[in-house]
C-alpha cells in the first residue's frame, strides 16, 4: 500500500454513498452542459459581430408578404447602403429530408450578394462559377460535411412555401460565417420557375459601417413609408433576435438554472464531504498520533473531494459530450429546434472548473476542523 | 550499560484545564523519572490525570507548565509538526479502543507508520511481517479489523506500535476492552517487549492485576504522585 492507495481505499470504504455522490455531481454537471448547449444554440447567432453590418428589409405587413423588385433601385440610392440583394427564403425540403431540412435555401443575386458575404470563406473560382450558373448554388461547410457533399453533386428541393421544386448544382462549399449552413441560389432560377412574379422574399443590405447601419436602417423605412409596399427593416442581429426574441428569455432563464444547478451541487458535495470525514474523525486522529501531519491529512481530505468531484465531472461532462456528439440525434430528437446540439471545449472547461472547485470547496470544511481538533481531542470522541 | 540510564524525565509538570472560571487540575507539579527498558505502569483512579500525564509524554497534548524530557529531547517545545516527526519515529501508541483502520487489512494498518518514511516496498513489508511476528499474527496479516477478534485486534494494534521500532511504546488501558484471557496475551506482549527487547513501555491502567505485568508501578491521586 501507499498514500494514493490509501486514500482510495478511504473513498470507497462507503461504495454506496460514494456511488450517489458521484452520480449526483455528474448528473448536476451533465444537466449544466445541456443548459450550456441549449443555450449557445439558442443564442448563437445573436453574437456574430459581422452581422450588424448586415440589414434584412422586409415586408412591414409581415415576413410572408412579398416586395416587389423595383424596390431595388431605391434602395440602391439610399446613403450609407453598398450593396443590396434580393433575399428570399426559399424553406424546401431537401430530398432525403422526411420532415425537416435543417438549413436554410436562400435565392439572392450571387453578383450582388458577394459583399454581404465578406466574412465568408471560398475561392474565386467557386464564386466565379456560381455567378455564372443560374441553376448553381452554394452551400456552407456544415451542410455539405451532414450531407456529404461534394463540388457539383445535385441537390434538390421540394417547395414548402413557393409552389415550386428546385434542382440545383453544388459549384461552391464556403465557411468562416455565423452560420455555415445556408444554401444560396439564384433569385432568377426562382424567378423563372414561379413565372416572374416580380417579387422578392426580403432584401439583404449592407451598410457601409457599423456606426452608419442605425441610420441606414431608418432611411430605408422612410423611404418606403406610405408606399404600396411598406418595409421594416432591421439590422440582421435584430432580425434574428425578433425570430428568438421568447429565447432571450430563456437565457435569462436557463442561466438562473445553471446557477440553481451548481448550487444544489454545491451542497451535497460539501454535505458529502463533511459526512465522510466526520465520521472519521476517531481515525485522522490516530494518524495524527501515528505522525501523519496536519498538511498530510489535508492532502487526503483534498485529494478525496477532488477526485470525488473529478469523477463526477468525467462521468457527467464527459457523458455530455459522447451523447450529443455520438448516441443522439438531437435534430431528430428536436425536429429540427436543435440543429449543432454542440459541446464545445469551453463548457467542457466550465463542467471541469466548476467541479475542481467544487471539490475544493467541498475539502474547506471538514480541513478545517480536522486542523482545530487536537490528536487528545480526538481520541476523547471514542473514549 | 549496569545503570539503567534515563529515558523520560519529567519535571515540574502541571496541566490546568480553565473552564470559565472554574480550574481543573489534571496535573499537579508532577516530577518522574522513568528509565530506558522499564514496564511502567500508571495507576489510579478515574480522572487523576492518567491519561493527561501519557498523552504529555508520547507528544500529543501540551503541559501548562514543566518540561518532559524523552531522550534529551524537551517535546513541550517542538511545534507541531516537529512533534508529528517525533512521534512517528520515536513513539508507538495503543490505545483502549483498538483503532485501526477499518478499510485496511492488518497487514496495511501496521504498514501505515511506515507510510511516512522513506523505506521502500520490500523493506516496509518485511518490518511489518517482523512486526506481526511479534504480536503472533502472521497469518491473519489479510485480515480486515472486523474479521479478527478483540484481542487480535488489540495485537495488531502493539503491531503498528512497534513497527517503526520505536523507544518508547505508550499504552492507555489496552486491555479496558479484552476479556480477560485476550488481556493476559496482550499484558504478556508488552511486558516481552520490555524484558526481551529493551522497549520502554508505559501503560495505563486500573486493574492490579494488570500493573502486576509491569516491572513499577506509580500511582496519581487527582493530579499527584502518591508514592
Ligand atoms: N479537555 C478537557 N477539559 C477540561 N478538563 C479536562 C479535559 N480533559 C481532561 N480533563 C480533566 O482532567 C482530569 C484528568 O483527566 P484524565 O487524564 O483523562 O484522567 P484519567 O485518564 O486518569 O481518567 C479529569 O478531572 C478530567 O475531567
Ligand atoms: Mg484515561
Amino acid at each position: 500500500m501507499n498514500l494514493p492507495g490509501f486514500i482510495l481505499r478511504n473513498a470507497f470504504r462507503n461504495k454506496r454513498r460514494l456511488a450517489l455522490s458521484v452520480s449526483s455531481v455528474a448528473v448536476s454537471l451533465f444537466l449544466l452542459i445541456t443548459l450550456q448547449v441549449a443555450l449557445r444554440e439558442l443564442t448563437n447567432p445573436i453574437n456574430d459581430e459581422g452581422s450588424s453590418l448586415r440589414i434584412i428589409v422586409r415586408n412591414k405587413v409581415s415576413l410572408a408578404q412579398p416586395l416587389p423588385v423595383r424596390q431595388l433601385q431605391v434602395l440602391e440610392k439610399i446613403p450609407g447602403v453598398v450593396a443590396v440583394t434580393p433575399f428570399s427564403f426559399f424553406g424546401g425540403l431537401y430530398k432525403g429530408d422526411e420532415k425537416f431540412t435543417s438549413f436554410a435555401q436562400f435565392a439572392v443575386d450571387p453578383a450582388r450578394t458577394l459583399p454581404l458575404l465578406a466574412d465568408a470563406k471560398i475561392p474565386k473560382a467557386q464564386l466565379d462559377a456560381w455567378i455564372a450558373d443560374r441553376t448553381a448554388c452554394i452551400v456552407g461547410q456544415m451542410t455539405a460535411d451532414r450531407y456529404g457533399l461534394k463540388l457539383g453533386d445535385r441537390m434538390q428541393f421540394t417547395g414548402q412555401i413557393y409552389p415550386c421544386d428546385l434542382d440545383l448544382k453544388v459549384v461552391g462549399i464556403y465557411h468562416g460565417t455565423a452560420d455555415d449552413r445556408n444554401l444560396m441560389f439564384h433569385q432568377a432560377y426562382l424567378d423563372e420557375l414561379l413565372g416572374n412574379l416580380g417579387t422578392v422574399g426580403t432584401w439583404w443590405v449592407r451598410a457601409s459601417s457599423v456606426a452608419e447601419a442605425p441610420l441606414v436602417t431608418e432611411r430605408i423605412n422612410q423611404a418606403f413609408a406610405n408606399s404600396s409596399a411598406e418595409v421594416r427593416a432591421e439590422s440582421e442581429r435584430a432580425f434574428v433576435l425578433g425570430f428568438v426574441s421568447m429565447w432571450a428569455n430563456i437565457k435569462t432563464l436557463i442561466g438562473g438554472i445553471s446557477i440553481v444547478v451548481v448550487f444544489a451541487l454545491l451542497l451535497v458535495t460539501v454535505s458529502t464531504m463533511s459526512m465522510a470525514i466526520r465520521e472519521r474523525f476517531r481515525e485522522l486522529a490516530i494518524l495524527k498520533a501515528l505522525g501523519f501531519r496536519r498538511r498530510e491529512l489535508f492532502a487526503f481530505i483534498l485529494a478525496e473531494s477532488f477526485g470525488l468531484a473529478m469523477c463526477g465531472a468525467l462521468l457527467g461532462a464527459g457523458g455530455a459530450w459522447v451523447m450529443y456528439h455520438y448516441l443522439l440525434n438531437i435534430q431528430k430528437l428536436t425536429n429540427g429546434l436543435f440543429i449543432m446540439f454542440e459541446v464545445t471545449p469551453k463548457m467542457m472547461g466550465l463542467a471541469f472548473s466548476v467541479a475542481a472547485l467544487l471539490g475544493v470547496l467541498a475539502a474547506i470544511a471538514p480541513m478545517v476542523t480536522v486542523a482545530r481538533t487536537s490528536v487528545v481531542q480526538g481520541l476523547k470522541t471514542l473514549d | 550499560m549496569s545503570e539503567p540510564e534515563s529515558i523520560v524525565t519529567i519535571r515540574h509538570l502541571s496541566k490546568i484545564y480553565a473552564q470559565g472560571d472554574i480550574q481543573v487540575t489534571a496535573l499537579d507539579d508532577i516530577s518522574l523519572v522513568i528509565a530506558a527498558g522499564e514496564f511502567l505502569t500508571l495507576m489510579g483512579p478515574s480522572g487523576s490525570g492518567k491519561s493527561t500525564l501519557l498523552h504529555i509524554i508520547a507528544g500529543i497534548d501540551r503541559p501548562t507548565s514543566g518540561e518532559c524530557l524523552v531522550q534529551g529531547i524537551d517535546v513541550t517545545k517542538l511545534n507541531e509538526s516537529q512533534l508529528a516527526d517525533w512521534r512517528n519515529q520515536n513513539v508507538g501508541f495503543v490505545f483502549q479502543t483498538f483503532n485501526l483502520i477499518p478499510v485496511l487489512t492488518a497487514f496495511e494498518n501496521v504498514e501505515l507508520p511506515l507510510l511516512l518514511t522513506r523505506l521502500g516496498h520490500a523493506q516496509r513489508r518485511k518490518l511489518v511481517n517482523t512486526a506481526l511476528d511479534i504480536v503472533g499474527l502472521a497469518d491473519r496479516s489479510h485480515h480486515l479489523p472486523k474479521q479478527l477478534s478483540g484481542g487480535q485486534e488489540q495485537r495488531v494494534a502493539i503491531a503498528r506500535a512497534l513497527v517503526t521500532d520505536p523507544k518508547l511504546v505508550v499504552a492507555d488501558e489496552p486491555t479496558g476492552n479484552l476479556d480477560s484471557h485476550s488481556a493476559q496475551e496482550v499484558l504478556g506482549i508488552l511486558q516481552s517487549l520490555s524484558r526481551q527487547v529493551g522497549k520502554t513501555v508505559i501503560m495505563v491502567t486500573h486493574d492490579p492485576k494488570a500493573a502486576a505485568f509491569g516491572s513499577r508501578s506509580i500511582h496519581l491521586e487527582k493530579g499527584e504522585l502518591t508514592n
